[in-house]
């Protein structure tokens, strides 16, 4: 049976290494290529070895795709193609591929010149790995060969991102990457067409939370933050990557515009800025009511957010600062928390995860006093005495939202991506039960195959149709299976049902005869013509309506099934019933009478066993006859 | 806000202007008086598939919540966010979502859903009869929600459902019954009746709690309250209901405190009436009030509640998309009308429900058992809202922009 097999290499989790290998219809394709940010050894990216131990890639994958921008989805992407060796296509959308090297740089660069590490991808690894980039438009068909097409949707969570639909022939993937059901004020929600794939990948980052709603979750933010501006304190937000930082600034905007604050917002050179080019440049990527006031006013040109210079932060007075790293772990973000640290009325909000080691992760767990990089051992403390704030604001489906894109979808299975040990088993049933899908959650590197029931096209001769026909019963329905006789003809590529005589002649084969005998054995003290005789009047008696013969020469025939009788050579009550008969559809009907038939029908064509066991059950209501009774089958 | 108004002063009308202006001002500080008094410390907003009519606690931090339609629904059991109980390093914490931490399937509807202190079992009754269904809350190998069992009732068929009442005990038991005469202990093992209440009246039920462990108090729905102790079959102590009046229903709560002198009982009616009353001397002068509740409200479906921390607070829902919180040491021995010291509104002003034309309404709520100010509350649109409000009276919380 076709199948499609399904492997994470990697979690979908918001700091996981997203890695899928998909095998469908003959094709290998890699979705994602992900990062793990919490480790600085091999860990970190997906263990290539499992596709090959020496070969190339390129000989294993047809095509890699990624879903969006994030790190966890496309950090190891120069180590796949240019360090392990990988030179066949790469898709993703053109927002992706425009952001995804500024982000993979900004990784280098912390790797690399901050941290010392030396066995890393180099900038130029970065520029060759995005030359092997096809960009992708949204509902656009992409024929990546003859076979393998595939197609993106939107799916909100961050700009550029995308669900894609992977089909070859009748089978069809569908992976979401990271997605979002509910728009938020820069970006739209996912969608996608009835496309009914036989898998649907999804992630499941808030697959078993309900999550507070937003509106609390931002009016606590600025709640924070007016607060902060009130004493006259100063704010420091340091973004992670793009996606949060725009909804933040809009968020900021629209309130200062709404309470008249005077306060001055801004936001660091680097990411932030270049993101926010992206954003204007990509604009039909955002949310419907973005694209409507880009008419009159470019929602990402802000009248209350400037860019910042860095002799800024010793401005008297109340300011917010949007700065990069996300982290606190190098760059414009960790000078500007130096300088703020020492004082109470400032603070730092944190709204996304922090690796372990950053300084991020420090003060999130508390810590009230920092030993900074390149100072002298026991040197002196950074005492941190600003307000520290932890906020999420990422953007996944939560339980409700992977049911709305299952109803959207409709596929046959569903596979959950999900790499840590949490028990989804509610949900699995609740999947399977609204649904009548089967659902999986396969662990990293454990394998989910699903069996297709693809539609293969047939040519039938117009001469076997007609004989169908002649054979009376209902016309054939285009909507309902129906069984027909006739052999199938697989030649160069083409598939045709014939008629078994059409087939002999196209093939110049003679036609053989079938003929199937079996043994049966029963206690008769009888002569054998006697026997015989009372097997004539038994049958006569329950096969009504049947053509039953005793012919002269010592056989019983109904129909075409021949019955002879012979006594055993050891034991003359012993009784051995020689039953023949060829092969031959018109046998159907006379088992018909027996519980049998179903059966029968279930394994076309008859089977020889099937039929003897009808004799034997049909013999065993032979009156007198005892009940020691035997087959063997010739 | 500020406000602008537009006149049209020709000398004619400008009298008229100015006389409706001043009734209008009034009604406008009489509406913002109310609202922007209510300040709250926290409040995290969720959103259920489907509403439900049942919050239960079954930890300090986790809540069994049920859907009411009519075929399937699920049970879930929900965790409170982190950031809601951390007390130290609040700031800290991100986590302010609930997390499902089981879950479980059935075929009707849930309207009374109780958990058995100490176990991870819980019963519910569906309201069409008075049997109850047994479940498993699942443990830490699974996140599934099992039913186990079930125990039949004395209606096949009745007005109203069971109650269910339970309290600590080595075997796992429960109170319930649909009507006063049918007020019986069961142990859910075996099934064996433990205890039954003497009396032969059939009032419908629509209280039932333990208020020690072994006396339980039976408030039926036109008023009369019931006091027995599953110790003995003597007959229970009958307080009538404190009004004549027909066509109206009753609810009730009594405040379990660890001295007898707080164990005190309200009864609250579907027409906003209130009355307090010492558990000791049920019939005795008490203290009461007229609720500033909407009558004749929805009130199917009416919740009063003791704080369980605070003195003298009550909690009231039902009539409305409202929860009202009342402080009963300001009531007299004379019903005179009561404000509430605290209302939540939320479920009201930020419905989802797209059809205005049946107004939402509050299902449920229930207090969390420490922490003093904070509620729970669940609406008919599906909301479900957790808040820790601040006593307008003892200032200390923060102005929400």
């Amino acid at each position: 049976m076709p199948e499609i097999k399904v492997t994470p290499l990697g979690a979908g989790q918001d700091v996981g290494r997203s890695c899928i290998l998909v095998s469908i219809g003959g094709k290998n394709i890699m979705l994602d290529c992900g990062m793990h940010m919490g480790y600085n050894d091999d860990r970190r990216f997906p263990d290539f070895s499992y596709i090959t131990q020496n070969g190339r890639l390129t000989d294993f994958l047809d095509c890699l795709i990624i879903s969006h921008f994030h790190l966890d989805h496309c950090g190891a992407l120069p180590y796949m193609s240019e360090m392990v060796g990988y030179d066949g296509p790469i898709y993703m959308t053109h927002p992706t591929k425009a952001i995804c090297p500024i982000l993979l740089e900004d990784f280098r660069k912390i790797t690399v010149d901050k941290k010392g590490e030396t066995n890393f991808f180099t900038s130029q690894m970065i520029k060759d790995c995005m030359k092997k980039v096809i960009p992708l438009n949204l509902h656009q068909t992409v024929q990546v060969d003859d076979e393998l097409e595939i197609k993106a949707y939107y799916a909100g969570h961050v700009l550029g991102a995308a669900m894609v639909h992977i089909k070859v022939g009748s089978e069809s993937v569908v992976y979401t990457g990271d997605y979002n059901m509910t728009p938020d004020r820069h970006l739209g929600a996912a969608w996608i067409d009835k496309c009914r794939p036989d898998i649907l990948i999804s992630e499941s980052t808030y697959a078993t939370t309900i999550r507070d709603s937003k509106r609390c979750r931002e009016r606590d933010f600025l709640k924070k933050v007016h607060e902060s501006i009130e004493r006259g304190g100063k704010v420091l937000i340091p973004v992670f990557a793009l996606g949060r930082a725009q909804e933040l600034c809009i968020l900021l905007e629209t309130f200062w515009e709404r309470m008249n604050l005077k306060a001055p917002i801004y936001f660091s050179t680097g990411l932030t800025e270049k993101a926010n080019h992206y954003y204007k440049l990509f604009i039909t990527w955002t949310n419907q009511k973005i694209r409507k006031t880009f008419v009159q006013r470019n929602m990402f040109e802000f009248k209350h957010i400037k860019a910042f210079d860095r002799s800024y932060a010793d401005n008297p007075g109340p300011m917010v600062v949007f700065a990069t790293p996300g982290m606190l772990h190098a760059g414009q973000s960790l000078q500007i928390f130096k300088k703020w640290a020492g004082n109470e009325k400032n603070m730092v909000i944190m709204p996304g995860y922090c690796v372990q080691g950053t300084i991020g992760h420090k003060i999130l767990n508390g810590q009230r006093k920092l030993e900074m990089e390149g100072r002298a051992q026991n040197g002196p403390l950074l005492d941190v005495k600003l307000q520290v704030e932890y906020m999420s604001f990422s953007a996944h489906a939560d339980a409700k939202g992977i049911m709305q894109l299952i109803r959207m979808a409709e596929p046959r299975n569903m596979l959950l991506v999900h790499g840590e040990a949490v028990k989804m088993e509610f949900l699995k049933g609740k999947i399977e039960q609204e649904f009548s899908i089967d659902c999986y959650m396969p662990a990293n590197g454990e394998t989910t195959t699903v069996t297709t029931n693809p539609s293969v096209p047939v040519d039938i001769s117009l001469n076997l149709l007609k004989r169908e026909m002649a054979l009376g019963g209902p016309l054939p329905d285009p909507k309902k299976p129906r069984t027909m006789h006739g052999t199938l003809i697989m030649k160069e590529n083409s598939l045709k049902l014939v008629s078994s005589e059409q087939a002999l002649k196209e093939l110049g084969l003679n036609e053989h005869q079938l003929r199937f005998t079996c043994h049966v054995q029963l206690q008769d003290p009888h002569s054998d013509a006697d026997t015989l005789h009372r097997i004539y009047t038994h049958l006569k008696s329950v096969l009504k309506g049947y053509t039953i013969q005793h012919l002269p020469d010592g056989t019983v025939i109904v129909e075409s099934i021949v019955i002879k009788v012979s006594s055993s050579a050891e034991d003359s009550n012993t009784k051995v019933l020689l039953l023949s008969w060829s092969y031959q559809v018109i046998i159907e009907p006379l088992l018909k009478k027996s519980f049998l038939y179903p059966a029968v029908l279930a394994n076309p064509p008859l089977k020889s066993d099937v039929i003897s066991s009808f004799w034997v059950q049909t013999l065993l209501q032979f009156p007198d006859s005892n009940k020691h009774c035997g087959i063997t089958e010739s | 806000g500020g406000l602008t108004f537009t006149f049209d002063c020709s000398a004619q009308n400008h009298v008229t202007s100015k006389l409706s202006f001043t009734v209008f001002y009034v009604k406008l500080y009489t509406e913002i008086h109310k609202p922007f008094s209510f300040r709250y410390k926290d409040l995290h907003v969720y959103q259920l598939e489907h509403p439900t009519q049942v919050l239960e606690w079954t930890s300090g931090n986790s809540v069994c919540v049920a859907g009411y339609s009519q075929s399937k629904n699920e049970i879930l059991e929900l965790r409170l966010p982190l950031k809601l109980l951390a007390d130290e390093n609040k700031s800290l914490c991100a986590e302010r979502d609930f997390k499902v931490s089981h879950g479980g399937f059935t075929d009707g509807p849930v309207r009374c859903l109780t958990h058995i202190p100490g176990t991870r079992c819980a019963v519910t009754n569906d309201g069409l009869s008075s049997d109850l269904q047994v479940w498993d809350l699942g443990g830490e190998e699974s996140d599934v929600i099992r039913r186990t069992g079930s125990i039949k009732g004395k209606r096949s068929a009745s007005e109203r459902g069971s109650r269910i009442a339970a309290r600590p005990s080595s075997a796992p038991q429960v109170l319930h019954g649909a009507q006063i005469s049918d007020v019986q202990l069961t142990e859910l093992a075996s099934g064996e009746t433990l205890y039954k209440l003497e009396t032969d009246s059939a009032d419908p039920l629509s209280s039932l709690q333990f208020v020690s462990d072994t006396v339980f108090l039976a408030g039926c729905c036109n008023g009369s309250v019931y006091v027995a102790d599953t110790r003995t079959s003597a007959p229970p102590q009958l307080s009538h209901s404190p009004s004549s009046a027909e066509s109206v229903i009753w609810w009730t709560d009594a405040a379990a405190g660890p001295h007898p002198s707080s164990r005190r009982v309200i009864r609250v009616s579907s027409s906003g009436q209130a009355v307090v009353s010492d558990l000791r001397n049920l019939g005795g002068a008490g203290c009461q009030a007229q609720l500033d509740v909407q009558t004749p409200g929805r009130c199917s479906q009416v919740k009063v509640s003791w704080a369980p921390t605070l003195d003298d607070c009550i909690s009231v829902s039902g009539f409305s998309g409202v929860v009202q919180i009342y402080n009963t040491r300001l009531w007299g021995a004379e019903p005179q009308e009561a404000r509430p010291l605290f209302e939540h509104r939320g479920h009201a002003v930020s419905s989802q429900q797209t059809d205005d034309s049946v107004p939402t309404f509050v299902t449920s709520h229930i207090w969390h058992p420490e922490r003093p100010r904070t509620l729970l509350s669940a609406a008919s649109d599906g909301s479900v809202h957790v808040w820790d409000w601040v006593d307008p009276n003892r200032q200390g919380g923060s102005p929400t922009p």
